[in-house]
């Protein structure tokens, strides 16, 4: 058997001369991956001190910090597990430590009154890191070993949990540094939560593999990425869509291509990575042109990376081939589903009866609820999601994902989410852009869309959002997705209201 | 320092808003999320340009300074004694 990636890591002090950067508007802290080593030791020693030990699982609610990297990595080396919590969405409150078996919770956030012992501030790992490392003769990770839990976004209830397998983790890490190469020189630059394990990923890929990684937030990451000049940055396709607007502007002003998108991105990229969420083709083509390849992939939390465009095997239009892990299978009704060598797991953790069974059929397969097809050559293509699938009462299925995509691309709002509620035709909720709304804009994008769609697929009714879909506003998700049922729930009056909006002609 | 602090905060605010506003319009004192619907994501972006053209280094202020910065007139304020300084 391969030997595991995770226990090497944290057995083994680094040798190589890689770097972590955690920095921000106004700070930046540097520090070789040998030192951070040493310091998650002293936080391992540290925790073991306070009685955390193997099986135990430290929850962790902060924005991308240092501490939360040693927390992570010092857990990893106790055996203990992680489950990492999206700052805003959570209270580190008692209910949550219950909820969720913990026997730490560190977080940023304050702290309120009642809260029991085990809610702690983040903070204190700082001190800690501080002490002499103890030797920590850090338990083997078996493959089917879950190091921690994630939590699916998107969903309008509680969100479920999923522990994920060393064994998974392992194998996701090794796949895609069989696609990228990632080495020393290299420097990947992450912002989006931490509590997302796929941003720790390029942690663990740093400490085997001896490349340089930034870690910053969403709100400093354009600040920073010129600054610390990254050769890689991991985002989802709003952050480029964002980058490509204001290059655009730049491009406008009469700025050299080349010289504007090293004034956003430093000038050092050698490509840039996305995924999570369907992307523009135009941006994908416009950074392609800038000379900023751009490789998407297709994965759910419930499967890891699936599939991945990469420098040996890109097909535009595609979200990639299968990872060598990982088989594609399209069933009877269109929908893809992905098979592991070393699935994630085989069930959620915390979930409603059936959701389980929903999702992870026998045989390490799971059901995405996406349609999309393979080509002759093995690359998928996602066409929408069979739950974003609105049943007509004439019986036609509207895949309305297809739909939004195009209204978005017309450039004229920033997101649409279609609904049926009725059965008297589509309406949509469309997210302006900032500023004034143009709804001469809207109303031609709406012509323009209808006109290239089938009579059933014809949007009857446009509200524009009172602000724009954000994270903060709780209508879109960490990975910039919308939330279909905090939409609806914002907008049901209107939606069902026949003479709201702006109507089709 | 350029000669107007403020005109040229209209100017990059204005770049920023998708629909390219006449900057003279812009109201200091809005709310730039609530009003102009600019994103934290777009809020660097707009500070960033609105550096580089006032010639004042963005590593000169923090992420508190930044969700201090609500209105065009707060990121002006908050900009001028640093153009100040390079004058």
């Amino acid at each position: 058997m391969t030997a595991s990636i995770l226990n090497r890591i944290i057995a083994e002090r680094p040798a190589h001369d890689g770097v972590l950067t955690v920095a921000g508007l106004g700070h930046r802290r540097a520090m070789p991956l040998a030192e951070l080593h040493d310091r998650a030791r002293a936080v391992a020693g540290a925790l073991r001190r306070g009685g955390i030990g193997e099986g135990d699982r430290i929850g962790v609610l902060a924005a991308n910090r240092i501490e939360w990297i040693l927390l992570d990595l010092a857990a990893l080396m106790l055996k203990a597990q992680t489950a990492g919590f999206e700052p805003g969405k959570f209270t580190p409150d008692a209910e949550l430590v219950e909820r969720y078996g913990l026997d730490q919770l560190y977080t940023d956030a304050p702290i309120p009154d009642g809260a029991p012992p085990a809610v702690r501030p983040i903070a204190e790992i700082a001190r800690h890191a501080d002490e002499d490392p103890p030797e920590i003769h850090a338990p083997l990770w078996e493959p089917e070993d879950c190091t921690t839990v994630k939590f699916t976004s998107g969903s309008t209830g509680v969100p479920k949990g999923l522990e994920a397998t060393v064994a998974s983790i392992d194998s996701s890490l090794r796949d895609v540094q069989g696609m990228f190469d990632h080495r020393p020189g290299d420097r990947l630059l992450v912002f989006l939560p931490l509590s997302l394990l796929q941003q720790r990923y390029w942690l663990y890929s740093a400490l085997r593999w001896g490349h340089d990684l930034v870690v910053t937030t969403y709100q400093s990451v354009f600040a920073v990425m010129p600054a610390v000049e990254p050769t890689v940055v991991m985002a989802v396709p709003g952050f480029f869509d964002s980058a490509r607007r204001h290059l655009e502007g730049r491009l406008a002003d009469g700025v050299d291509a080349a010289k504007a998108a090293a004034e956003l991105f430093g000038s050092r990229i050698r490509y840039l990575w996305t995924g999570s969420a369907p992307a523009d083709p135009a941006m994908l083509r416009f950074f392609t042109e800038a000379g900023l390849p751009i490789f998407e992939g297709y994965g759910l939390n419930e499967t890891c990376i699936a599939t991945k465009n990469h420098p040996g095997a890109h097909r535009e239009g595609s979200v990639g081939k299968a990872l060598p892990g990982k088989e594609i299978l399209i069933d009877a009704d269109g929908v893809v589903c992905v098979r592991s060598d070393h699935p994630v797991n085989t069930a959620y953790t915390f979930a409603a009866p059936g959701e389980s069974e929903r999702m992870f059929k026998p045989g390490g397969l799971v059901r995405t609820g996406d349609l999309g097809h393979l080509d002759e050559d093995g690359y998928l293509y996602i066409h929408g999601r069979s739950d974003d699938v609105i049943v007509l009462d004439n019986g036609k299925k509207v895949v309305v994902r297809p739909i939004e995509t195009r209204f978005r691309d017309t450039g004229a709002v920033a997101e649409c989410v279609l609904y049926c509620r009725n059965q008297t035709g589509l309406v949509a909720v469309v997210s302006p852009h900032p500023g004034p709304v143009d709804r001469a804009a809207v109303a031609a994008a709406l012509a323009a869309v209808n006109a290239g769609s089938e009579p059933d697929e014809r949007i009857s009714r446009v509200i524009t959002a009172d602000e724009p879909f954000t994270i903060d506003n709780g209508l879109l998700t960490s990975q910039f997705k919308p939330i279909r049922g905090r939409i609806l729930e914002r907008y049901r009056d209107r939606i069902a209201d026949p003479k709201e909006g702006l109507h089709a002609r | 320092m350029p000669a107007d602090l403020d005109t040229l905060a209209r100017e990059q605010l204005a770049q920023v808003l998708r629909d390219r506003p006449d900057p003279a319009t812009l109201d200091a004192g809005e709310d730039l999320a609530e009003t102009y619907g600019l994103t934290s994501l777009n809020k660097v972006l707009f500070l960033t340009s609105l550096c580089r053209a006032a010639d004042v280094g963005l590593e000169r202020f923090t992420e508190d300074d930044l969700a201090r910065m609500r209105t065009l007139g707060d990121v002006v304020e908050a900009m001028r004694p640093h153009a100040d300084q390079k004058g």
